[in-house]
Parts: C-alpha cells; sequence; structure tokens
C-alpha cells in the first residue's frame, strides 16, 4: 500500500516528464518504483521512513557544512610558507586577482546551492513529519528544486584531487578535514535527496495542517 | 503488451515542471506550487538552440586563451587548459590527463552535439528511435555539470599559490568563458522539452488509437 496520503479530491492522476503520457496513480508497495508504460521514465516512488531519512541526512549535512567552513580542505607548506585552502578563500581569491565571476560561481556552487538543498530540505520535511507545513514550505521546496542541478559538491571534491597532484611537483600537500566533511556533505546531501520522492514530498505538503 | 497511449496534453492538462501535480493548462498556475503551467515548454527548440550556438562560441576562445598564469621567479608562463592536459600527459599521470580530457574538451563537445541532434530529432529533421534520444537526454543532463572542475582548479590554485615573490598563479580570460560555457549548456539542456521527440513520433505514426485509455501506473 501506499504509505503516504493522497491529497482529497485529486484526480490521482500522474504525467510523465518525459514523454507526458497519462497514467492513473496507483499505489505501489514500499521500495518499488512506478515507471512509464511508454518509455520507462521514473514516475515516482514509494521510498522506505522517506520523511526520516530525508530529515536525518540533511540534518548531518548541515552540521557536516560547519565543519566544511571551520577546517582547511588542503594544508600546503612551501617556501616556508604555510597555507591553507577553504571554500571562501578559494572564492575571495579570485574576487582579489580581478574574477569576481569566478568567485561568486564558487560560492553559488559549493556553498549557497548546498546551503538552499539541505536547508530547505530539513525545512521541509522536519515538520511534516509531526504533519505540519512550516510557514512557506512550498516556497522553501520549490527553490530546493529548482537549485538541485546547481548543486556541484562532488565536482569541486574532484577538483581538489587534481589540485593535489599538480601541487605535490612544488610543495608538501596534505588533506585536511574539510575535505572528508566536505565528502561526508556529498554523501548525506545525496542519500536526503533520494529518501524522499517528489511526488510524495509535494503530496505530503498539500495535505499537512499549515 | 500493447497499450494505447493517451498524452496529458490531448486533455489540455499539464504536469507541473516543479511538483508534478496534473491539472489543467488554463489555470495558468499550479494550484499546489504556483509554478507556471504549460503544456510544452514555451519555444523549447529556439532557445536551446540560442543558448546552445552561445556556448558553442565561447568554446573556441575558452580553449585557446589561458585559464591561469603562473609567475615562478619572475617567469610568466600562461597556461591553457589543453596545455595543462598535456603537461599531465607527459609526466605520466594518465588518469588525471583523461579526467580533464573529458571533463573540459569531450563532455562540452558532446553536449552541444547531443543537443542538437536533440533539437533537430524534436523539429522532425531527423528520425532517430526515441528511446535512444531519452538515454542521450540523461546523459545531457547528468555529465554537464563535471565540466566546472576546471573551474574549480583554477580557484584552488590561484587561493594557494600566492607564495610572494617565489610563485603566483592568477585566473586567466579563458577560465571565465570556460565557466560560460558550463554555465550556458546547462541552460540550453533545461530549455531542452524531451516531450516533443514523442509528440514528433506521434505526429509521423499518425494512426490513431481507437479507444484511448488511461493506463494503470
Amino acid at each position: 500500500m501506499l504509505s503516504w496520503p493522497k491529497p482529497p479530491g485529486d484526480a490521482r492522476l500522474s504525467a510523465c516528464h518525459f514523454c507526458d503520457t497519462l497514467h492513473r496513480f496507483s499505489p505501489v508497495e514500499e521500495g518499488i518504483s512506478a515507471r512509464c508504460v511508454r518509455c520507462g521514465g521514473l514516475l515516482y516512488e514509494n521510498r522506505a521512513a522517506s520523511l526520516t531519512r530525508a530529515s536525518a541526512f540533511s540534518l548531518a549535512a548541515l552540521l557536516l557544512m560547519v565543519l566544511v567552513h571551520t577546517f582547511p580542505f588542503l594544508i600546503m607548506d612551501a617556501a616556508s610558507m604555510r597555507r591553507n585552502l577553504t571554500l571562501t578563500g578559494a572564492a575571495s581569491a579570485l574576487m582579489h586577482q580581478d574574477a569576481p565571476l569566478l568567485g561568486a560561481s564558487i560560492i553559488l556552487f559549493t556553498v549557497v546551492t548546498p546551503l538552499m538543498l539541505a536547508g530547505g530540505m530539513i525545512y521541509v520535511c522536519l515538520p511534516l513529519l509531526f504533519g505540519r507545513a512550516a510557514p512557506g514550505a512550498n516556497f522553501a521546496a520549490k527553490w530546493m528544486y529548482r537549485s538541485e542541478p546547481w548543486n556541484m559538491v562532488e565536482v569541486f571534491l574532484l577538483g581538489v584531487l587534481v589540485s593535489l597532484l599538480k601541487l605535490v611537483k612544488v610543495a608538501d600537500v596534505h588533506f585536511g578535514i574539510g575535505f572528508w566533511a566536505f565528502a561526508g556533505v556529498m554523501l548525506c546531501m545525496a542519500a536526503a535527496l533520494a529518501g524522499i520522492d517528489r511526488e510524495e514530498l509535494w503530496d505530503r505538503l498539500e495535505v499537512a495542517k499549515p | 503488451m500493447k497499450q494505447p497511449i493517451i498524452k496529458a496534453s490531448d486533455h489540455g492538462l499539464a504536469g507541473c515542471h516543479t511538483c508534478g501535480k496534473v491539472s489543467p493548462v488554463e489555470l495558468g498556475r499550479c494550484p499546489r506550487c504556483g509554478t507556471q503551467l504549460h503544456l510544452r515548454k514555451p519555444d523549447s527548440i529556439e532557445s536551446t538552440i540560442a543558448l546552445m550556438a552561445a556556448a558553442a562560441a565561447l568554446y573556441i576562445p575558452s580553449h585557446l586563451l589561458p585559464v591561469m598564469t603562473v609567475v615562478e621567479i619572475g617567469v610568466v608562463t600562461p597556461s591553457t587548459i589543453i596545455g595543462g592536459m598535456m603537461t599531465f600527459w607527459r609526466s605520466g599521470a594518465y588518469p588525471i590527463a583523461l579526467v580533464i580530457f573529458a571533463a573540459s574538451i569531450l563532455i562540452p563537445l558532446l553536449k552541444i552535439a547531443s543537443l542538437s541532434w536533440l533539437c533537430a530529432a524534436a523539429g522532425g529533421w531527423v528520425h532517430p528511435s526515441p528511446a535512444a534520444l531519452g538515454r542521450i537526454y540523461w546523459f545531457t543532463e547528468l555529465l554537464g555539470r563535471w565540466s566546472m572542475i576546471d573551474i574549480f582548479v583554477v580557484g584552488i590554485l590561484v587561493s594557494l599559490l600566492q607564495l610572494g615573490n617565489y610563485m603566483a598563479i592568477t585566473p586567466g580570460p579563458g577560465a571565465l568563458a570556460f565557466a560560460g560555457v558550463v554555465v550556458l549548456t546547462m541552460f540550453a539542456a533545461m530549455r531542452f522539452d524531451p516531450r516533443l521527440l514523442w509528440d514528433r513520433l506521434d505526429q509521423m505514426s499518425a494512426a490513431a488509437p481507437p479507444h484511448p485509455t488511461i493506463p494503470e501506473s
């Protein structure tokens, strides 16, 4: 049976995002996904303990973000100097070197977007656990899903690895806590987003008490 | 199992881009989340082509101009993306050279090529199988972000290698052009409406099913 309530009076229709084929909504077992009969695209999925998982993993991601901004990603010793790499440090270095747009893109894709995603997820899902919708939850959910394609945490992590390989030739470099915390952010956010189906989240928001 | 298929747009219904709720398109906005409702994304092919053409134009300077300039003990060395990749290749770091090749050279080109192909198919100029097109679209959306890796590498190196007179790195104009390529191709992929591919297919196999029914999902 479907573990989440459908909004009352709902026509219970579902249109495939890829080919627009109309389906009548039918409940699926936990862990089972409904796919489009025509193109095989995912319609919705019934995920186990969805709200709990989404809230827990996004809370973990938020806590790890504190570590990410407190500790460096890389620590480099060269020419009797010690330099640390942080997200904001990389962005401000670019801004000071006449590349404000590049600096802003680092802030946007690795600081703002992950924060919008994890913050939005917990803001929407935590009250939903108690059957309530937080004030402005629709707005938060909308912007959370809009920011999703711009989240580049994993890309930045690979960038750190590539840079490390460039730097080992000129300096003594090692990983800092920030790098591992950011890897944790990546895993937690992936788990949080995979934890709850988009259709389920919006259905729950619609039936929740304000 | 062959079942007659009906589409939401045949009934004037639109699935919301944001929340997925199916509502009559004449409501204008989704009653659940307030997003504008469209049967199909407006001017999808035109805006995809425009954004893609801009990205293709920026792709050339992004590889010709230096992405960063290394000043080492007074010696100024501009470095392009391809130059950086060649350095890794010559020093024997083949996996890293391949990662840079894939992320910076191959993925933007593949993205531009596959979006052109999708636009051509949606416009009816070519007739490939829709299942293959669906895979191409999925792949295009998934891989686009990885090209950003070079911009991040420039940011990281500029931030770390500020060693006074000994060594300093400054970002070059190629980096901005390359970031432009990535962002423009991402917007182009978002503007594309895959449902147009299936509309084209239905138009071509015009034989309408006698009794359309809504299939159980």
